[in-house]
C-alpha cells in the first residue's frame, strides 16, 4: 500500500522512502519558533545569553528562567521547547553528579553532552508491550557551556540527539541573523567581557523589543565557577 | 577473651657484641582499659641476668616471687650466682610442672654468663607458657606486640652491635612495634647488660 | 527403606564461601613515583598452592593495584575494575586519573557491602599532579591516601618496620634538621626488599617470589636503582608516567 508523506508522520521511529524522520524534523522547526540564544566560548570562559520573551506587562520576567546549572563548572541555554529541557537537565544533573560520586572528579563537557543526547534518542522506545517512556522527540535545543581539563568548551544539541562543538552558536528564532553576525565578531583572543558584551549586541539586534535587564539571562562558565 | 591479652604488654631481648639488652614496655591494662603507665614486668635475676614476663599480671607477681624463692634456695645451696643457661631451665621446669594448669606468663630471658677462660658470654633465651624453650643467638619477642616485635627487629638487627648501637636498635624495635599495638605501650624501659655495667633507661613513648 | 529416624534430628550445615590464601602487599610512594609489591606465595592453610600467583597488577601507565586476601575475589575484583577502566576509556576518551580509580574501587566495594569482596586493596601510582600516590582500601571502600601502607598476611610484621623506616616514627631529627617527607626511590626500593626478606623469614605464608612495580612520574628517570637487575618495562605509551617491574626470588621454604 502507498503511504503519502503524512502517512510518515505518524510513527516517531519510521523513516520516509527519502530516508527522513518527519517527526525529528519537525522538532528542529519548533526550535526556530523559539527565542534567541547565544553562546560564546572564549580562552577564559563560555558566556551564554537568552532573550526573555516578555509576553504581557503582568508577568513577572524574573520567573521565565532560560538558563540553568548542571554542576558548578557546567551551565545550559535552552531554546524551544522549555519544559522539554527540564527533563533534559535532570538527565544531565544526575549524569554529572553520579560521575563525581563514583569517580571523585568533574565530568567532561562532552560527556555531559553525550548523556543528554543518548537521552534526546530515546523517544519511542518501548519494551515490549508496555508503553513508550517518551512519546516524541524534545523539542528543545541546549547549549552547554562548561569548563574541563580541556579548557572552556561550548556544545550545541538539537532533538535529533546530534551534537557538535562551537567557539559561537546561536539558537532560536533570530538565530540565522545571529549567527551571521557572531561569525563576523568572533575572534580566538575574545576576552571574558568583549564576549558578554558580544552576546548583548547579538541580542539587541535581532530582537524586537528593547534590551533591559528583565528581557535578558546572561551567564558564563568560566575557570574558578560558573557564575549566573 | 583471650587470657593472654587480658593485661597486655610485650616484652624482647636481643643479643649483641659481648652484651645483651631486655626491654617492655610499662602499660597495665584490662582488656582495652588502660590502668598503670608504669607497670615493670622486667626484673633483675642476678647482677648479669635479667628477666621479662609478659602475660597474665597476676602471674608476673606470682611468678618472680617464686623465682626469687627458687634461685635464692639455689645461691644458698651452691654457694654461688646463677648462670643464665641454668636459670632458663630453672624457669623452664618451673613452668613445666604446672603443665595442665599454666601461669599465663611467656618469660623472656637475658644474661651475660661466665665463660671458662673468665670472659662473658651473651645470653639470650625465651620460653612458652609451659616452659618450651627457645636459645635464640639474634633476638627474642613475646607479649601481645610479638608479631610486630618480630617484623621491625628481623628488619633492624644486626650482629655486632656494640652497647649504644643495641640500646637503639632494640629501643627502636620496641617503640615501633608496641605504637601498633593497642594492648602495650604507654611507656617503655630498657637495660642493656656489659661486663661492667647495666645501663637501665625509661624512654620517652608515645603515651596513646 | 530409607532411615527415617534420622529425619527426626534437625541438621545444621554451613557453607563457607570465603578462604584466606595468605600473602602480602606494600605500597610506598615517593615524591613523583610510587612502589607496589607483593609476594608470589599462595597458600590455603598450611599447603602451597603456587609459588607464582601474581597479586600486584598494572591498570594503566599511571595505576597499579595490588589486591589481597581471598584470591578468587580479588582476581575477580581485578578483572571488574580492568573493565570499569575501559568503559571510562570509551566514554570519556581519556584514562582514567588516579584519584578517580580511587573513588571508582570505593563505590565498586561498597556495592558489595553485604556480601563483600573478601579482599585488602592497595592502590599505586601517579596522580594528575605528577605526585605519587597509594591508596589503600578495607574490603567494603573505607579509603585513604597515604604515603605507604602494608596488607595481608604479614602486615603486623612490615607496617611498623615501615612507620619507623618511611615515616621516620620514633626517632628524632638533629637539631637544625627535619625528616624528608619523601625518599629517594634506590632507599625505597631497599626498603621494600628488605621488609619482605623479613617477612618471608617470619611468616610461613609470605615467599617464593617477590614482584615490585615502580610507577615513574612524567619525565622522570630510574637513575640510581642501577644495582636492582631484571627491571622490565611495561609502558604502552609513550611521553607520560612509565611502569616497571622488577621479580625476585624469596626463600622457599
Amino acid at each position: 500500500m502507498f503511504l503519502t508523506r503524512s502517512e510518515y508522520d505518524r510513527g516517531v521511529n519510521t523513516f520516509s522512502p527519502e530516508g527522513r524522520l518527519f517527526q525529528v524534523e519537525y522538532a528542529i522547526e519548533a526550535i526556530k519558533l523559539g527565542s534567541t540564544t547565544v553562546g560564546i566560548r572564549t580562552p577564559e570562559g563560555v558566556v551564554l545569553a537568552v532573550e526573555k520573551r516578555v509576553q504581557s506587562p503582568l508577568l513577572e520576567s524574573s520567573s521565565i528562567e532560560k538558563i540553568m546549572e548542571i554542576d558548578t563548572h557546567l551551565g545550559c541555554a535552552m531554546s524551544g521547547l522549555t519544559a522539554d529541557a527540564r527533563t533534559m537537565i535532570d538527565h544531565a544533573r544526575v549524569t554529572a553528579q553520579n560521575h563525581a560520586f563514583t569517580y571523585d572528579e568533574k565530568i567532561k563537557v562532552e560527556s555531559v553532552t553525550q548523556a543528554v543526547c543518548d537521552l534526546a534518542l530515546r523517544f519511542g522506545e518501548s519494551v515490549h508491550d508496555e508503553e513508550a517512556m517518551m512519546s516524541r522527540p524534545f523539542g528543545v535545543a541546549l547549549l552547554i557551556a562548561g569548563v574541563d581539563e580541556l579548557g572552556p568548551q561550548l556544545y550545541h544539541t538539537d532533538p535529533s540527539g546530534t551534537f557538535m562543538r562551537y567557539d559561537a552558536k546561536a539558537i532560536g528564532s533570530g538565530s540565522e541573523a545571529a549567527q551571521s553576525e557572531l561569525q563576523d565578531k568572533w575572534h580566538k583572543q575574545m576576552t571574558l567581557l568583549e564576549a558578554q558584551k558580544l552576546t548583548l549586541r547579538v541580542l539587541k539586534q535581532v530582537m524586537e523589543e528593547k534590551l533591559d535587564h528583565h528581557n535578558v539571562q546572561l551567564a558564563q562558565a568560566c575557570h574558578t565557577a560558573e557564575r549566573l | 577473651m583471650s587470657i593472654m591479652e587480658l593485661n597486655g604488654g610485650s616484652v624482647i631481648a636481643m643479643v649483641g657484641k659481648d652484651c645483651v639488652a631486655i626491654a617492655s614496655d610499662l602499660r597495665l591494662g584490662n582488656q582495652a582499659l588502660g590502668i598503670s603507665s608504669s607497670f615493670q614486668r622486667i626484673f633483675p635475676v642476678t647482677d648479669r641476668v635479667y628477666v621479662g614476663l609478659p602475660g597474665l599480671a597476676t602471674d608476673v607477681t606470682t611468678l618472680r616471687e617464686r623465682f626469687r624463692y627458687r634461685v635464692n634456695m639455689y645461691t644458698i645451696k651452691e654457694e654461688r650466682e646463677i648462670e643464665p643457661e641454668t636459670f632458663a631451665h630453672l624457669v623452664s621446669s618451673t613452668l613445666y610442672e604446672h603443665r595442665f594448669g599454666p601461669y599465663f606468663i611467656e618469660p623472656v630471658m637475658a644474661g651475660l654468663s661466665k665463660t671458662p677462660s673468665g670472659g662473658y658470654k651473651p645470653f639470650i633465651a625465651a620460653t612458652d607458657l609451659i616452659g618450651c624453650l627457645n636459645f635464640a643467638k639474634d633476638f627474642v619477642v613475646a607479649g601481645t606486640a610479638s608479631a610486630k616485635l618480630f617484623g621491625v627487629a628481623e628488619g633492624l638487627w644486626e650482629p655486632d652491635l656494640e652497647a649504644e648501637d643495641l640500646f637503639e636498635t632494640i629501643s627502636q624495635t620496641l617503640l615501633n612495634a608496641v605504637d601498633r599495638d593497642a594492648y602495650s605501650g604507654w611507656g617503655a624501659i630498657v637495660h642493656v647488660i656489659t661486663k661492667d655495667k647495666i645501663i637501665t633507661r625509661t624512654l620517652k613513648a608515645r603515651m596513646d | 527403606m530409607p532411615d527415617m529416624t534420622s529425619l527426626a534430628h534437625p541438621q545444621q550445615r554451613a557453607f563457607n564461601p570465603y578462604t584466606e590464601n595468605g600473602g602480602t602487599i606494600l605500597a610506598i610512594a615517593g615524591a613523583d613515583f610510587s612502589v607496589i609489591a607483593g609476594d608470589t606465595r599462595q597458600s590455603e592453610g598450611y599447603s602451597i598452592q603456587t609459588r607464582y600467583a601474581p597479586k600486584v597488577f598494572r591498570l594503566t601507565d599511571r595505576a597499579v593495584l595490588a589486591v589481597n586476601g581471598f584470591a578468587a575475589d580479588g582476581n575477580m575484583f581485578v578483572k571488574k575494575v580492568k573493565q570499569r577502566l575501559e568503559w571510562y576509556r570509551h566514554a570519556h576518551a581519556k584514562d582514567m586519573p588516579l584519584r578517580a580509580i580511587a573513588r571508582l574501587i570505593q563505590t565498586m566495594l561498597y556495592a558489595r557491602r553485604f556480601f563483600p569482596y573478601y579482599v585488602y586493596n592497595i592502590l599505586g601510582g601517579i596522580e594528575e599532579d605528577g605526585t605519587g600516590a597509594v591508596y589503600s582500601f578495607d574490603p567494603v571502600g573505607s579509603y585513604e591516601r597515604e604515603a605507604c601502607r602494608a596488607a595481608g598476611a604479614a602486615q603486623s610484621l612490615v607496617q611498623p618496620f615501615l612507620d619507623n623506616q618511611i615515616y621516620f616514627k620514633n626517632q628524632v631529627p638533629a637539631p637544625g634538621t627535619s625528616h624528608p617527607a619523601h625518599l629517594p626511590l634506590p632507599t625505597v626500593l631497599s626498603i621494600v626488599i628488605d621488609s619482605f626478606t623479613s617477612a618471608t623469614e617470619r611468616h610461613i605464608e609470605v615467599g617464593d617470589g617477590l614482584e615490585i612495580y615502580i610507577v615513574l612520574a612524567k619525565g622522570r628517570t630510574l637513575h640510581g636503582t642501577e644495582s636492582i637487575g631484571g627491571m622490565q618495562e611495561l609502558t604502552t605509551t609513550d611521553d607520560g608516567e612509565r611502569v616497571f617491574v622488577v621479580r625476585r626470588d624469596l626463600k622457599k621454604d
